[in-house]
């Protein structure tokens, strides 16, 4: 038997130990945001109906918005709300701004480049004959307003969301004429994605145990992904069969039915008025100021 | 539990029981020569037969993968034998009746069904929202069930709950959510599977004693279990199933669990 004390070797994590702490971050996250759509605060007050009418004319205002000043001012709008509504500015602008690379980088790259925008080229990378090819002042200027488009755009759902409980959202999904069908796909989904997340978590932990020397991890990481996948599979199929069942043998058929019934009071209107004045004046203003 | 719920929809149409009071000790579920397999090759059940008695508190002993929960499935109207036949209430209990609006509703707000695995049963966004499922799809309006839910959530001590998702609360916290979104519909017939399993010291003795009370209530309690301790608290009458899938023992619990050879056949003890 081997002596209990350090060797001095190590490995590192593989991408799937990786990924998995990922998803326990992610959880950790949701848990806070529900806590997050318990505080006291400006949009915490408001039916999510009128959150959601609101989030969608704001998200136009911001989709018709041609000019970066006007979508700066909306985006310290958006950190203004934040704050009024007891979100941890620090944790609203992380929580953004990790999204926005991914949905704007794969695009925006080629867009700021002289051979995708023409235009008068501000940083030179290569020539193409005499011609200077780089980075154009007019690509530079649509990446920016894509950017800060997206940034809006992220921080209006981000901050309904955090905002909002998820049963409520997925109430007012149901309410604004989203197929009840649909609705309750969702909020099933994401009631088991947890639960299948902690699945894969323990299959994971349970090889890690019984994992004597050590591996080339990659390679052992995809063997243990394609495995997985198909016990989950089975797991998953086994699970929401008996979800069915449970929800038979209470009497469902085909048909589930709300507990509650959405009343839109009139501050509920209000804010809705407001959120329509808002986008209004975003867009004037922008119209005003032009490119 | 509203009368017009128990009338038949229609002369010709099937009828689960009768809105005339039963007398205790009347067959509530009788099963004849019942037999399953899961995709015709794998048997769960081989030739039950069994009575169910109005007010009674059964246990289904036996070993893991004998049939109780199989069997549980099917006096629920979840899975129908594939030989045999089971009566409900006095009417066959058939896939064909169960797709009768009226016969469904009936029997569904009769029946209650605690699964073994709780993440199965509670699938709802939120506690409140869980428990009153079975009351909305009966046809409860939504104050009714409104307050039904309030009850049964504080009659179990989760009131504080209610607002919470599944994925936040503990096994025995999701157990008694189970247990709520049953009771809400007040149900005649409780099937618990398993009641016991993954459960802490305390929240077993806690269920052992809501068993007993609800069957003072005048609930039929069936329990699925090889958790013997559990059968001597709570259990009147014992069915014992065998490896074989079939009946070996049916009886009082204290002849039952003494017969060492029985048990040890049934592979209940070692």
């Amino acid at each position: 038997m081997l002596p209990c004390q350090r060797s001095g070797k190590r490995k590192k994590g593989s991408f799937v130990e990786k990924t998995l702490s990922g998803g326990a971050d992610l959880l950790r996250q949701v848990v806070f945001s529900d806590e997050v759509a318990g505080r006291p605060g400006l949009l915490q007050r408001a039916d999510p109906r009128a959150k959601l009418v609101g989030m969608l004319l704001l998200l136009v205002a911001a989709s018709l918005a041609h000019n970066v000043g006007t979508l700066a001012a909306m985006y310290l709008g958006t950190l203004a709300l934040a704050a009024a509504c007891s979100v941890p500015v620090g944790f609203f602008v992380k929580r953004v701004w990790v999204f926005i690379p991914v949905f704007t980088l794969v695009i925006m790259v080629p867009a700021t480049l002289s051979v995708v925008t023409p235009g008068h080229v501000v940083v030179v990378l290569w020539h193409s004959g005499p011609k200077p090819e780089g980075l154009s002042s007019q690509g530079l200027t649509s990446a920016l307003l894509v950017t800060c488009r997206v940034a809006v755009s992220v921080s209006l759902v981000v901050l309904v969301t955090l905002t909002t409980p998820w049963a409520r959202l997925l109430g007012a999904l149901r309410a604004v004429g989203v197929p009840r069908m649909f609705v309750l796909v969702i909020g099933m989904a994401y009631r088991y994605v947890f639960l299948l997340a902690s699945s894969v978590t323990e299959m994971y932990e349970s090889r890690k145990a019984r994992t004597l020397r050590p591996e080339r991890h990659d390679r052992a990481a995809r063997r243990f992904v394609s495995s997985t996948a198909g016990a989950l599979f089975a797991k998953s199929a086994y699970l929401s069969e008996e979800v069915h069942q449970a929800m038979v043998s209470r009497g469902y058929r085909g048909d589930p039915k709300p507990l509650r019934a959405f009343h839109f009071t009139r501050g509920d209107l209000v804010f809705t008025a407001s959120a329509l004045a808002l986008a209004a004046a975003g867009v004037g203003c922008d119209r005003l100021i032009g490119r | 539990m509203p009368d017009d719920v128990l009338a038949p929809s229609n002369a010709a149409g099937p009828v689960c029981g009768s809105a005339a009071p039963r007398a205790l000790g009347e067959p509530l579920f009788v099963c004849r020569e019942l037999s399953f397999s899961y995709l015709g090759r794998f048997p769960a059940l081989e030739k039950v037969s069994l009575e169910v008695l109005l007010g009674e508190r059964l246990a289904l002993l036996g070993a893991n993968g004998c049939g109780k929960s199989t069997l549980l499935k099917v006096l629920d109207g979840l899975l129908f034998p594939t030989s045999g036949t089971v009566d409900a209430f006095g009417s066959p209990l058939t896939e064909d009746n169960l797709e009768d609006e009226q016969y469904s509703r009936a029997f569904r707000s009769r029946v209650g069904f605690v699964f073994q695995n709780s993440d199965a049963q509670v699938f709802s966004s939120t506690v409140e929202e869980e428990v009153a499922f079975g009351c909305l799809q009966l046809g409860l309006g939504p104050a009714e069930a409104g307050d039904r839910v309030a009850d049964v959530l504080g009659m179990l001590g989760i009131t504080k709950l209610a607002g919470r998702s599944p994925f936040q609360l503990s096994g025995g916290e999701k157990k008694r959510v189970a247990i709520a979104s049953v009771l809400v519909m007040n149900p005649e017939v409780l099937l618990f599977d398993e009641p016991t399993a993954g459960l802490d010291p305390r929240t077993q003795q806690w269920l052992a004693e809501l068993l007993v009370e609800l069957n003072r209530a005048g609930k039929t309690v069936v329990l699925a279990t090889h958790d013997l301790d559990l059968v001597g608290d709570v259990a009147r009458r014992c069915v014992v199933l065998g490896e074989d899938h079939g009946v070996v023992a049916s009886g009082p619990p204290a002849g039952v669990l003494a017969d060492r050879a029985l048990m040890l056949g049934a592979n209940l003890v070692r």
